[in-house]
């Protein structure tokens, strides 16, 4: 049975990449998509190395569908492409010592490349997305709160939301849920109906590059729904790093 | 102790200040005003300078918005093509028209507002572009009121006032792997009782008639009142086309109608 392999976070982080490619090798099921969602890059010496290990896959490799996160969408704040010039939200969280980092470690021509990513991928009934539609920055993890879970899920119209903003690797699953909702307008008596939802599922797809030496993913299989995570120990020469 | 909420004036002096006249004659202790105060209509600082000298306490209209940081939201602005090349010519009118004291105060604007268990946003507590509209799905509109913590949401933004009671939820939440975080399997249940009322709209009315709308709201009683106030529309119509903005708006401000298609993702937030 073929399977999708959800990838996430890895932040140039190469050697974990190339890990992460090898045990793909290893797996048991036959893999026939591998997706990235967002942090591709960040601030990693092994970054160009990485993004052009990406875009031009050895024979025999599958060609990685990328979408975008959030370092690459500080890089487009850093080379004024973005919505915040200022980079605020890069500074908070990592300093001036981290823009730099990251400034040296993408190039200008990386960047227009990544402006030609999409923001997320929608198969079958599944929305594979680096946050949420809410956005790059949207952090679900299994302490969301659950209707705001589904929210997110509904936004979409999706039963499966893929997402890698956390870099945790969580499965929730929604079985059911209902809601009465009575409208009352200036013309119209008041309309009550109750809604039903069933069979939604939230996957955080974990992280290849945040923690050094261990990366994780998500194998999935449309076909069956099943959900499995991989955890790869590899040789940390490659350094991870936290976003926080 | 009642409360009168406002919503989406939309320079249209004419229709505030027969609300006001209306609420005057009610036994009413606090008003509140959930932006829009300027946009399609003809006196956007007079409607400014009336609310700002009466002190309500207001909260940022994504047409108030508009003006203060310019036209920079993607297209979800507007429901429509239609509707946003119309709003458009609208806003460059607004945007020549306001005086400087006009926009400061718009800049100064919260974008929500708080009293004990009620919150008061202009579209929703995610954007003030977003529509809550009757029709939303249960769950999204439920989720905008937990997301505020408050157990009654006002908004207007859709200009069609409505009071929407969400109650007997329930959501079941199961843990499924991995190892790291405990497998459970959970019915979580929710506050009992939850409620979205939007006020409608002033000055520039969708409800199918020229009326200004707003709402009455006890809270010892919780109970929600939807009034529509009868003026002389046509005044406003009158100055919409002496002032120069475009014909449609008096046109479907006789009607009480929006001339457009509706949205096709009106929960769509705005990355700006």
């Amino acid at each position: 049975m073929t399977h999708w392999a959800i990838l996430s976070g890895i932040n140039g982080n190469l050697s974990a990449y190339e890990a992460v490619l090898a045990d793909l090798k290893r797996v048991r099921c036959q893999v026939e998509a591998l997706y990235i969602l967002g942090d591709l890059v960040g601030p990693h010496p092994q970054c160009e190395a990485l993004v052009q290990r990406v875009r031009q896959p050895r024979q025999g490799e599958l060609p990685p569908q990328v979408c975008l996160g959030w370092w690459e969408e500080q890089c487009f704040n850093l080379h004024g492409m973005g919505s915040d010039p200022e980079a605020t939200a890069l500074l908070e969280q990592m300093g001036a010592d981290g823009v730099e980092r990251l400034w040296k470690s993408v190039s200008r021509q990386t960047v227009q490349w990544l402006r030609s990513l999409d923001f997320g991928f929608f198969e079958f009934d599944c929305l594979l997305i680096h946050g949420s539609m809410a956005g790059y920055h949207d952090m679900l993890t299994p302490e969301t709160p659950p209707m705001q879970l589904l929210d997110r899920l509904l936004r979409a119209d999706a039963n499966t939301l893929f997402c890698g903003r956390s870099g945790q690797t969580f499965h929730l699953q929604i079985p059911e849920g209902a809601v009465t909702s009575t409208v009352t307008t200036l013309d119209a008596p008041a309309q009550t109906m109750t809604q039903t939802v069933r069979d939604r599922q939230v996957v955080g797809v974990g992280s290849i590059g945040r923690e050094p030496g261990k990366a994780t993913y998500t194998l999935y299989s449309p076909y069956t729904n099943a959900v499995s995570f991989r955890t790869v120990r590899y040789g940390t020469q490659g350094k991870g790093f936290g976003v926080g | 102790m009642n409360i009168a909420v406002l919503s989406c004036i939309h320079g249209n002096l004419e229709a505030l200040e027969a609300v006001l006249r209306e609420i005057d004659r009610q036994p009413v202790d606090q008003l509140y005003c959930l932006g829009d105060l300027v946009g399609y209509g003809p006196y956007p600082n007079e409607v400014v300078a009336r609310i700002h000298e009466l002190d309500i306490p207001t909260c940022q209209g994504c047409w108030d918005e508009d003006i203060v940081d310019g036209l920079n939201a993607c297209d979800c602005s507007y429901p429509s093509l239609l509707a946003e090349t119309r709003g458009r010519l609208a806003h460059e009118w607004t945007n020549r028209e306001v005086s400087p004291e006009t926009r400061t105060y718009l800049a100064s604007l919260p974008l929500t507002l708080r009293q004990d268990t009620l919150c008061f946003v202009h579209g929703s507590p995610h954007s003030q572009h977003e529509y809550l509209l009757p029709d939303t799905s249960a769950f999204i509109a439920l989720e905008r009121v937990l997301a505020t913590g408050a157990d009654t949401l006002f908004c207007g933004h859709t200009h069609v006032p409505y009071v929407r009671n969400l109650e007997n939820s329930r959501l079941t939440l199961k843990v499924a792997s991995p190892s790291t975080h405990p497998s459970t399997h959970s019915a979580t249940p929710l506050p009992s009782l939850k409620r979205i009322i939007n006020a409608g709209s002033v000055g520039e009315p969708r409800h199918g008639r020229p009326n200004a709308t707003y709402v009455i709201y006890n809270t010892d009683t919780q109970q929600a009142e939807l009034r529509e106030v009868e003026y002389d529309y046509t005044k406003t119509c009158a100055a919409i086309l002496e002032k120069g903005l475009p014909a449609i708006f008096a046109w479907r401000l006789s009607k009480g109608l929006e001339y457009a298609e509706k949205t096709d993702d009106p929960t769509h937030v705005c990355e700006r």
